[in-house]
């Protein structure tokens, strides 16, 4: 399942491990910085690069997960 | 204490667009733009640029017109402020990733603005306003037909040329409007000092809102070169790394912390693109030299790094400092160096006397870069707009709030602010205008806000809520607060208090609420 390796990327990156999967970041206390370092990791853990744009529009672990699998649908 | 920038003349007819003309009409064929996948050569740019002045000429907006700007990056956005300029206008940058309310309370401080140019993308973030607004797309066919030609505008150095918002003391923002010549003055100081040429290619990395961003739209048209844009609302560090690499970028002017962070993927993911650069102009915001020194030092680093200060209300940059020398040498601070042309830094005691060599003191600018002053009337920070008398002149003067010494080498070193001002990632935040928001949130009845250091070392915004009622939740105030603030501006934390304490002077006491603060978090154990 994807959400979980972006949850547990979200928990690493914004240090609490009670995040749900639509809690939105920023009210998290996510900021730009962190964001910056969930694009890294999302290239070097799920091998998938995510425009920031991207992930503000998709907030929460729910959408920027769907996101994802998005993108590898049409990839294959 | 005076530290005196080198004199340089500068043209009878000191504006910016002119610059960019003799290039236009010099390298007609020398691509002025890249922006997702298209190009734009500076004749095009220009024409399309000489078109929009002559729209707003036919609607009587000329010198002293100031027109709104609500864009993403875009050519479309560089057509706007070049089109504004030869006007003879000055343009106003309205950054499209603030939310819509904060937008709107930034206009109310700009009751004249003449129209905003915004994009279907962006319209609805500026729908509330009464002034027009314009979409360049939907004008291409009447703008298709008006001259290509320049406008015949007269453009002196002392009209305005752009204004951008700044934090206020007393919550409400200010909008510091710039003169041609002051940007003039430093883009030519960039140029001629460090050597830039029409292959000094620019990628912009910072938010539209801030001044740097000004400087970094305009320096490689000033210096004919070619300016790279993200097609991102948001800083995108993928986007940036690989735009640097594939499009020959030299050149970087961004806020410290967006050099952290360009240095950080770098370390992380291997590659040698950013040692490659020529320059990255920075600064904004306290240096923390220890996050980018094994970088700057990394065999055949060739890039540059020039560290510098400046403030909106003197025209962004008034000193820079080549980083080369501080890894060598055993300051602890790392300087922001000597001044730009045709800039003098004064470092001023309270009663406004020079302070003696190496002690401490009030940065204070004159020269070429003061600029026009607030345009949204009068307050206590119009009041830092000054005259003093120097060996018998009268010099026009800012204060700039910070503190800072000269070293004996000349350079200036900057040590803190006098106010409670400070930058969060490069953007400078007045607390009071923050507790200005909380304080219109429903449930608040009161909020303070102090500024605390993350581990990391970055300044960080601690609020203190005394609720209307039931505990205001973290979550729920900070996602309230989202919907009417820049993200830089929303405390990273929020505890709620029974009052607010006071100083004996009936203010605010900061140093009792980061006391309480510290307290919270030793009795429950708990990081934030």
């Amino acid at each position: 399942m994807i959400a979980d390796s972006v949850r547990t990327i979200w928990c690493r990156e914004l240090q609490r491990d009670d995040i749900a999967v639509d809690d939105d970041f920023f009210a998290l206390g996510g900021q730009s910085v962190i964001m910056a370092r969930i694009q890294g990791a999302f290239i070097d853990e799920l091998n998938v690069e995510v425009p920031i744009d991207q992930m503000f529009l998709n907030p929460t672990v729910a959408s920027i997960s769907a996101y994802i699998e998005s993108l590898d649908t049409v990839s294959r | 204490m005076i530290l005196q920038g080198k004199r340089v003349a500068l043209p009878s007819v000191p504006v910016v667009h002119k610059q960019f003309e003799a290039h236009a009409a010099a390298t007609p064929d020398a691509v002025a733009v890249f922006c997702a996948g298209q190009r734009v050569t500076y004749a095009e740019l220009d024409a399309r640029a000489n078109r929009f002045a002559h729209f707003l000429a036919t609607r009587g907006h000329g010198r002293g017109a100031r027109v709104g700007l609500c864009l993403d990056y875009s050519i479309d956005l560089l057509v706007a402020i070049l089109g504004t300029l030869k006007a003879g206008a000055a343009y106003v940058p309205l950054d499209p990733s603030y939310p819509a309310a904060r937008l709107t309370l930034l206009l109310g401080q700009m009751p004249d603005l003449a129209l905003i140019v915004a994009s279907p993308a962006t319209a609805g973030l500026v729908e509330s306003t009464a002034v027009e607004v314009i979409d360049l797309e939907q004008l291409s066919d009447r703008l298709a037909q008006l001259p290509a030609t320049a406008p015949d505008v007269v453009v002196t150095g002392d009209d305005v040329c752009y204004a951008v918002f700044t934090s206020g003391s007393t919550g409400t923002p200010k909008v510091t409007a710039v003169r041609h010549e002051g940007w003039f003055n430093l883009l030519n100081w960039l140029k001629v000092e460090y050597g830039l040429h029409p292959g000094s290619n620019n990628l912009v990395v910072s938010a539209f809102g801030f001044d740097l961003s000004q400087r970094s739209l305009m320096a490689p048209l000033f210096c004919g070169a070619t300016q790279n844009l993200m097609a991102s609302r948001n800083f995108d560090a993928a986007m940036a790394y690989r735009m640097l690499a594939e499009h020959d970028v030299r050149v970087v002017h961004c806020a410290s912390s967006t050099l952290y962070l360009l240095v950080d993927w770098e370390t992380a993911r291997g590659g040698d693109t950013l040692t490659r650069l020529d320059y990255v102009l920075f600064g904004g915001e306290p240096l923390k030299a220890r996050r980018i020194a094994d970088w700057a030092r990394r065999e055949g680093n060739t890039c540059t790094l020039l560290h510098q200060y400046g403030v909106a209300e003197c025209t962004d940059v008034a000193s820079s400092y080549d980083l080369a020398e501080y890894w060598s040498g055993e300051h602890d601070n790392p300087p922001v160096g000597k001044p730009a042309y045709n800039t003098d830094l004064h470092i001023l005691d309270e009663r406004m006397r020079g302070v003696v060599a190496g002690e401490s003191g009030e940065i204070c600018i004159s020269g070429a870069s003061v600029g026009a002053g607030y345009l949204n009337g009068t307050g206590p920070e119009s009041e830092r707009f000054t005259t003093i008398e120097v060996d018998g002149e009268s010099l026009r003067l800012y204060r700039t709030g910070d503190r800072g010494y000269v070293t004996p080498a000349g350079d200036l070193v900057v040590v803190g602010r006098m106010d409670s001002q400070v930058k969060v990632r490069g953007m400078r935040i007045d607390p009071a205008d923050v507790e200005r928001a909380l304080g219109r949130l429903a449930g608040v009845r009161e909020a303070a806000v102090a500024i605390t250091y993350a581990d990391s070392g970055e300044a960080e915004l601690i609020a203190f809520l005394v609720p209307d009622g039931n505990e205001l939740t973290e979550n729920d105030v900070r996602a309230r607060l989202l919907g009417t603030l820049p993200r830089n501006m929303v405390p990273a934390r929020f505890l709620n208090i029974p009052r607010i304490p006071l100083s004996p002077h009936g203010k605010v006491d900061r140093a009792a609420l980061l006391d309480a603060c510290r307290n919270e978090f030793a009795d429950s154990g708990m990081s934030a």
